[in-house]
């Protein structure tokens, strides 16, 4: 009876106990979608640092890490590969060349990365032939010699990227129920070239009002976007003489992930054709990238590949990426402070909340008292009441959260304005929140432990009234 | 049977400037199936002394016993247990929890004495039957009139099967005709189940339907009237 007692008093006053409940469900799902937020990113750093970038372990020449150059290559590498090739935790590995380069055009010149690598192999452990943008040409192929895969940020510096409206553009953004109005001001820009976006951004300005470029400038600039695939690119690189030489690759397609500092640094040729440009007899091994089974994996591997890699050094993701590494450790520490704050805030709601009740329930108190209900059961009918109050509005928190998330994580949440900032640091500019079951179970444990704690003062309140003059109370 | 006795019960409030003697050296026994009155003017004690009679309160000197056991000698948690199983209360505002029905509001003081759910349902129907509210059970507080509210307190009262009931001025806020209703099934309650009756009141009804009236005047008992001993 103290549970339908306690459970129907939190609805004695409903307004005051709604507004607990919508401060305790806006306080969940504030707190859930912040994680959910924070996770997600984490998860996609996390993601594309192994996938895209650095893999779960790379080993390269001790000194090629200190300067990379040409002649540094992994020694003793085929002991090294066999070892590899022994090991079950290991789902794919590549060998790359990789060289300090200029890329040049006859618009631009930019300082590059070139990775000569072997397509096919490269699939099974990166995903960049995964990143290749609409409209952005093809991934690498054996077949086709002299080509070069460059991201978005490099033909951007290397002005292969253009922005141009042309009547088909227009057709297209009034299929996309452009309004005419605008398709008008479009027109004034109609077969201009703009080579850098910021150009076209400008211009676009000029032409439409804040609003219009509010609602359709992301689209118009999207569509607008024309790369030159085929486009020739000189790289200059130096022999192991340190003699300076070229050639030209023609541009096969256009990757872009969300890591623009990797972006910008990183072109890839097939391997073969870039042994041909230093004129060695041997294809070079600057790098070997292993991607595992596990993630959890990567330690163990490391030791056992160590025990083999002489002059070479084995370092794992953590050591390459130590930013997502640092984010994915702390992601607990961050789940307990914004939780923390949230619950802190909730509990002043609730005991505020709940010595109002006992203040307005004074005499009902003191009559309960009279007639013989113990100190225990006062005390546990309060803390059940702030239980019930809280865990409601928990649940309601819980639950909305959860769909909230389900459904961004569908859609992801694009932040516009940010997009580029957050790239620059490798943080994707649409996010797909993620939370997980423990985050749940770990916040519902936090709600009721807050609201046990938060009991305790209106409780003991309670237990400290006088009968006689708790009666005598109107 | 003595159910109660006070022995030279005093109780004197001490506050900074002045020292008021609420009871005043109260002598008085009560013994099984009384119905009595304990009647004064304002501030004469009335109230004070059944808070002392109830346990709610300590005297400055004196004794209470209630069935052999002296309330000064128990610690405040066995206080409490001791009112549950020993004494029923009738307070002047009903006192009824408001979210119960007038049925929850009965048992809820079995269900603190841990009866078995099959017996505290039949004598809480058994109770409100006999208050007149067996067609008002599911009622919540605030659809009874005061003095079908006060039926349900007395049933309350009666539900642990307590070896008296205080009441105090259990008629105060009624109209005539709820009080008269209430006095005479509180007579019947006492008649039937041989339980004692305390009243701490001001009106002459319950004066008059008394069997003993105690008259207290600056906590003093000035006259115990025992009009008609209980059969």
């Amino acid at each position: 009876m103290i549970y339908s007692i306690a459970w129907k008093n939190v609805w004695r006053n409903k307004k005051r106990s709604l507004v607990v409940i919508v401060a305790v469900t806006l306080g969940i799902i504030s707190g859930v979608l912040l994680i959910g937020i924070m996770e997600g990113w984490i998860k996609q750093r996390l993601h594309d640092a192994v996938y895209n970038e650095v893999s779960h372990i790379q080993i390269h020449n001790n000194e090629f890490i200190k300067n990379e150059e040409i002649d540094l290559t992994v020694g003793n590498i085929d002991e090294i590969t066999r070892s590899i090739d022994s090991l079950s935790e290991i789902s794919g590995w590549v060998k790359r060349t990789k060289i300090i380069a200029m890329a040049n055009t006859p618009w631009a010149n930019a300082g590059v990365i070139v990775y000569g690598i072997d397509t096919e192999k490269e699939r099974l452990v990166t995903e960049i032939y995964k990143e290749i943008v609409p409209d952005g040409g093809e991934y690498l192929d054996n077949q086709n010699t002299g080509d070069i895969l460059i991201s978005d940020k490099t033909a951007e510096l290397l002005k292969l990227k253009q922005y141009i409206v042309t009547d088909s553009i227009i057709d297209e953004l009034r299929k996309e129920k452009v309004p005419e109005t605008v398709l008008i001001k479009l027109e004034t820009l109609k077969d201009k070239r703009f080579r850098s976006p910021r150009d076209f951004r400008e211009a676009l300005r000029k032409e439409f009002s804040k609003k219009e470029l509010d609602r359709f400038g992301l689209l118009i600039t999207d569509e607008a976007l024309d790369y030159r695939i085929r486009n020739k690119v000189q790289i200059t690189i130096s022999d192991k003489e340190g003699n300076p030489i070229q050639g030209i690759f023609r541009v096969c397609g256009i990757f872009k992930t969300t890591n623009t500092g990797f972006d910008q640094t990183s072109v890839f040729v097939n391997t073969g054709e870039l042994a041909k440009l230093y004129g060695g007899d041997e294809i070079l091994t600057h790098e070997i990238a292993i991607l595992l089974n596990s993630i959890e994996d990567a330690d163990t591997v490391r030791e056992k590949l160590s025990r083999f890699s002489g002059d070479n050094s084995v370092r794992t993701w953590k050591e390459m990426a130590p930013d997502a590494a640092m984010m994915n450790d702390y992601m607990v520490m961050y789940y307990f402070i914004f939780i923390g704050i949230i619950m802190m805030a909730l509990a002043f709601g609730i005991i505020n909340t709940m010595l109002m009740a006992i203040l307005e329930r004074t005499k009902e108190l003191g009559m309960l008292m009279a007639i013989g209900m113990n100190r225990r059961r006062i005390f546990n009918m309060i803390m059940l009441e702030t239980i019930f109050l809280t865990v409601v509005g928990a649940v309601v928190g819980m639950i909305s959260g959860w769909a909230i998330i389900e459904a961004l994580g569908k859609t992801g949440i694009h932040f516009t304005g940010w997009g580029e900032g957050f790239e620059a640091i490798g943080f994707a500019a649409r996010v797909y929140p993620v939370v997980t079951l423990e985050f749940f179970v770990f916040t519902t444990i936090m709600v009721i432990a807050t609201a046990i704690i938060s009991s305790v003062w209106p409780a003991r309140k309670a237990l400290k009234l006088n009968p006689v003059e708790a009666l005598r109370t109107e | 049977m003595k159910v109660l006795e006070l022995k030279n019960v005093n109780k004197i409030y001490n506050s900074s400037e002045v020292k008021v003697h609420a009871v005043n050296d109260v002598t008085l026994n009560f013994a099984e199936a009384e119905f009595a009155a304990i009647v004064g003017p304002s501030g004469s004690g009335k109230t004070t002394l059944l808070n002392l009679i109830g346990g709610l309160d300590m005297p400055t000197s004196g004794e209470i016993i209630i069935g052999g056991t002296n309330l000064s000698k128990l610690k405040s948690s066995q206080l409490i247990d001791f009112r549950l199983n020993n004494i029923g209360f009738v307070f002047q505002s009903y006192n009824l929890i408001p979210v119960l029905t007038a049925k929850e509001n009965v048992e809820f003081i079995m269900t603190l004495q841990k009866w078995p759910v099959k017996e505290r349902d039949e004598r809480t129907l058994e109770l409100l039957r006999a208050v007149g509210l067996g067609d008002r059970i599911n009622s919540r507080p605030t659809k009874l009139s005061g003095g079908q509210q006060q039926r349900v307190a007395v049933a309350r009262a009666l539900a642990s099967r307590p070896k008296f009931i205080l009441a105090d001025e259990p008629t105060a806020n009624l109209d005539s005709k709820a009080a008269t209703t209430l006095l005479e099934i509180m007579e019947k309650l006492n008649h039937e189940s041989k339980i004692t009756f305390i009243f701490s009141t001001h009106d002459p009804r319950v004066v008059k339907m008394a069997h003993r009236v105690i008259t207290l005047e600056d906590g003093k008992v000035i006259t115990d009237d025992i009009r008609e001993l209980p059969a």
